[in-house]
């Protein structure tokens, strides 16, 4: 296309803008509604309450184990914030102290590390108040991971033994077993696996209720070719020297430039006032520009099938919500089980969302967010390239 | 950008040679021809249906034609013909503007697509708004103009480029009289400086206050072309007597139509049209023959002949009679 065909494209975009603000239908449309309804749903569905729980410890043992479940399995959760750690010196005072101000006591019992060492049971004895249950089921689970490593340990030792051919020596077994207990959890608290990586809810409410409204925004632009020729304003913009493709680049030009200002206020706007974390621009602008690009081109081709603007409208607007309900705007479903999870990547609001939480990703967000990116992107390719073939109808005066 | 102009410069002007357009069954335009000469406004005057609008579309490139050939200046106006377009100022019959935008950003819009930009589309603007007496709303949203303020902003936006031929498409269909003869005397205006005029309308009274040549069109063909003068001259001598009646005026203009020496005899709101050669004479054969049917003649009128009464001659047919035709334009 020309230089002089951009320039017309351009004019036709700026008054199309011009219009839309006048008339407020971008404000609320692109901003006030996809806002407040983000509020509004991380508001409902709340966030989780601060967790943090007081423990106390009776090391009644004194051992290498003993220490080694202190260090490395109430440590973490000390450094994380979640807990609060205290030593008592014996099982009394530790059985005193919960349900005055903690939540649950650990007793371990004298002998705890040599039993262990000789391949016997022993009991790590938990004390828990009735008040806040989640602080007992958390210091149940932390015994009951320590226990596993334990049990993973004896289990190594053993082979250990088999592969050297002869019995090991007590002092190797208790250092193997020491060594293998206090190794780092194989699974952390920061997530590191791709399908289980996660937005914060307000976080996840801000970019569902955007990209939905994005994509009813979009087709506001496209509708308002179908006002031009009922008005007549197409009809004389045509009877100018304006090819019918210049029309139609100045109205996806429109639509492209008001989506984008619609979607950088709501990020910053989220970001600032209710705390949402996008993530890292560098991920997250191809992925907003990839998402726009695929709205444009979904609600071009639902435009192309239309007869009027107001069917248009209807159709786009029942897109936008199926595809919306189908790709977890309203709950989140992308990283649910089986069949929700995988009908969210058949579209692009799912493919957004999850692109934006592997942009939370550690080292580099782009290389994370790429896939989403280059899915939308092609979303918006394809779906743009039908509708061309078809769109020729739209920009007729008649 | 696409522009299948052809041109050749040795063609001044507009031509139009035998243009169809066919909607289905129905063809809308049948071999329409006619021609526009620089400072010539020319008139197509017709019911509505009579193919007035579908002509004017394909004339300006918005409507593909099934036969025929537009040239301005020798270059082919079609649809992909986008240069070719920019010599064509072209005012639609409805009223498209954005009634969300100002006057002055209606203005200002239309005229960059006809590549007018900073002091040149700034002092064409404020000429505009100066013509259409719209200078002190200029600021205004057009969704507060009055119908008639639009209706010049609607004209005026044609006239933004300086075209060298201006399309008008029933400009004034809904204005109220006072804003009507404000815009007839501009289109005179506008022809007397020497812009080539197309002019579309089905009030005789407009056609034949502006337009120097007029071509007759119904039922998408040019029934007669000419001056009013000469056009009014092919019905000879004859004079138009009106009869205002009551009752049932198909039945009385029957009646009337089969008394010997009646040209022709249409129906007209509450009046007879009627063309004879001698009125004053036959008078009272007609007033016998119209209150056979059974009516009441309330009043006579025997008039000068007009365009009116050619399109009675020509068609057998009242203008406003053959509007409720219903035709696509």
């Amino acid at each position: 296309m020309r230089r002089r065909a951009w320039r017309v494209a351009a004019d036709i975009a700026a008054k199309d803008l011009r219009q839309r603000i006048r008339d407020r239908s971008v404000l609320l449309l692109a901003v006030v509604a996809p806002f407040g309804l983000a509020l509004v749903f991380s508001l409902l569905i709340g966030q989780p309450a601060t967790f943090h729980a007081r423990y106390a410890v009776a090391d009644l043992d004194g051992g290498r184990l003993a220490t080694a479940f202190r260090q490395d399995a109430l440590d973490p959760i000390v450094a994380a914030g979640e807990a609060e750690v205290i030593d008592e010196p014996t099982e009394t005072a530790a059985r005193d102290a919960v349900g005055a101000d903690v939540d649950a006591a650990f007793i371990i019992p004298q002998g705890f590390t040599q039993a262990i060492e000789a391949g016997q049971s022993t009991t790590l004895t938990i004390v828990a108040s009735g008040s806040d249950t989640i602080a007992a089921d958390m210091a149940r689970a932390i015994s009951q991971r320590f226990g596993d490593q334990v049990t993973t340990a004896q289990l190594s030792v053993a082979t250990v033994a088999g592969l050297k051919g002869a019995p090991l020596d007590a002092a190797t077994q208790s250092r193997v077993a020491a060594t293998d207990a206090g190794s780092p959890p194989s699974i952390s608290l920061e997530d590191v696996t791709a399908t289980s990586r996660q937005l914060d809810l307000t976080t996840y409410f801000s970019a569902s209720m955007a990209v939905l409204f994005l994509f009813l925004s979009a087709q506001v632009g496209l509708v308002s070719l179908f006002d031009e020729r009922r008005r007549g304003t197409l009809a004389r913009i045509l009877a100018a020297p304006v090819g019918p493709w210049t029309v139609l680049a100045g109205k996806m030009l429109g639509a492209f430039v008001m989506s984008a200002i619609a979607m950088t206020v709501l990020g910053v706007g989220t970001s600032v006032l209710v705390g949402a974390d996008w993530g890292p621009p560098l991920a997250v602008v191809p992925l907003v520009l990839a998402a726009i690009l695929a709205a444009l081109g979904i609600s071009l081709l639902v435009a192309s099938f239309a007869s009027s603007a107001e069917v248009a409208a209807a159709a786009g607007s029942a897109v936008a919500i199926t595809l919306a309900i189908l790709g977890g705007t309203f709950t989140p479903t992308a990283d649910g089980p089986g069949v929700l999870s995988a009908l969210a990547l058949l579209t692009p609001h799912g493919w957004f969302l999850r692109g934006l939480a592997e942009a939370h990703g550690a080292g580099t967000p782009l290389f994370y967010a790429l896939p989403a990116v280059a899915v939308l992107a092609t979303i918006g390719l394809v779906t743009g390239g039908l509708a061309l073939r078809r769109a020729r109808r739209l920009v007729s005066a008649r | 950008m696409t522009d299948g102009a052809v041109v050749q410069p040795d063609i001044a002007g507009l031509r139009v040679r035998d243009l169809h357009k066919r909607y289905g069954d129905l063809e809308a335009v049948r071999g329409v021809s006619f021609e526009i000469h620089d400072g010539e406004t020319y008139g197509l005057l017709g019911p509505n249906g009579a193919g007035k609008t579908t002509t004017i579309s394909m004339v300006c490139g918005l409507l593909e034609r099934d036969g025929g050939e537009v040239t301005l200046d020798g270059a082919t106006i079609e649809v992909g013909a986008v240069a070719a377009k920019a010599g064509i100022g072209y005012v639609p019959q409805e009223l498209a503007v954005y009634p969300d935008l100002s006057g002055r950003e209606n203005l200002r819009f239309f005229g960059r697509l006809y590549d007018l930009t900073g002091k040149v589309l700034a002092r064409r603007v404020d000429e505009v708004l100066a013509l259409t007496g719209l200078t002190g709303r200029a600021g205004d949203r057009v969704a507060t103009y009055s119908g008639g303020m639009q209706r010049r902003l609607n004209i005026g936006i044609g006239l933004l480029h300086h075209p060298r031929l201006l399309l008008l498409d029933e400009p004034t269909v809904g204005v109220d009289p006072q804003s009507r003869n404000a815009i007839l005397e501009s289109i005179a205006a506008l022809g007397q400086a020497g812009m080539a005029i197309l002019y579309t309308t089905h009030y005789m009274e407009e056609a034949q206050r502006l337009c120097h040549r007029v071509g007759i069109i119904d039922g998408g063909e040019i029934r007669a072309e000419g001056t009013p003068a000469e056009l009014v001259a092919r019905i000879g001598g004859q004079d138009e007597v009106r009869l205002t009646m009551t009752g049932n005026l198909e039945a009385a203009a029957s009646e009337v139509a089969a008394v010997e020496g009646v040209e022709r005899s249409g129906v007209r709101d509450d009046q007879l049209e009627i063309l004879v050669a001698d009125a004053h004479g036959m008078l009272p054969r007609l007033l016998e023959a119209a209150e056979s049917a059974g009516g009441t003649v309330r009043g006579v009128n025997v008039a000068e002949p007009d365009l009116e009464a050619v399109f009675l001659h020509l068609t057998g047919r009242a203008l406003r009679d053959a509007e409720s035709a219903g035709r696509i334009e």
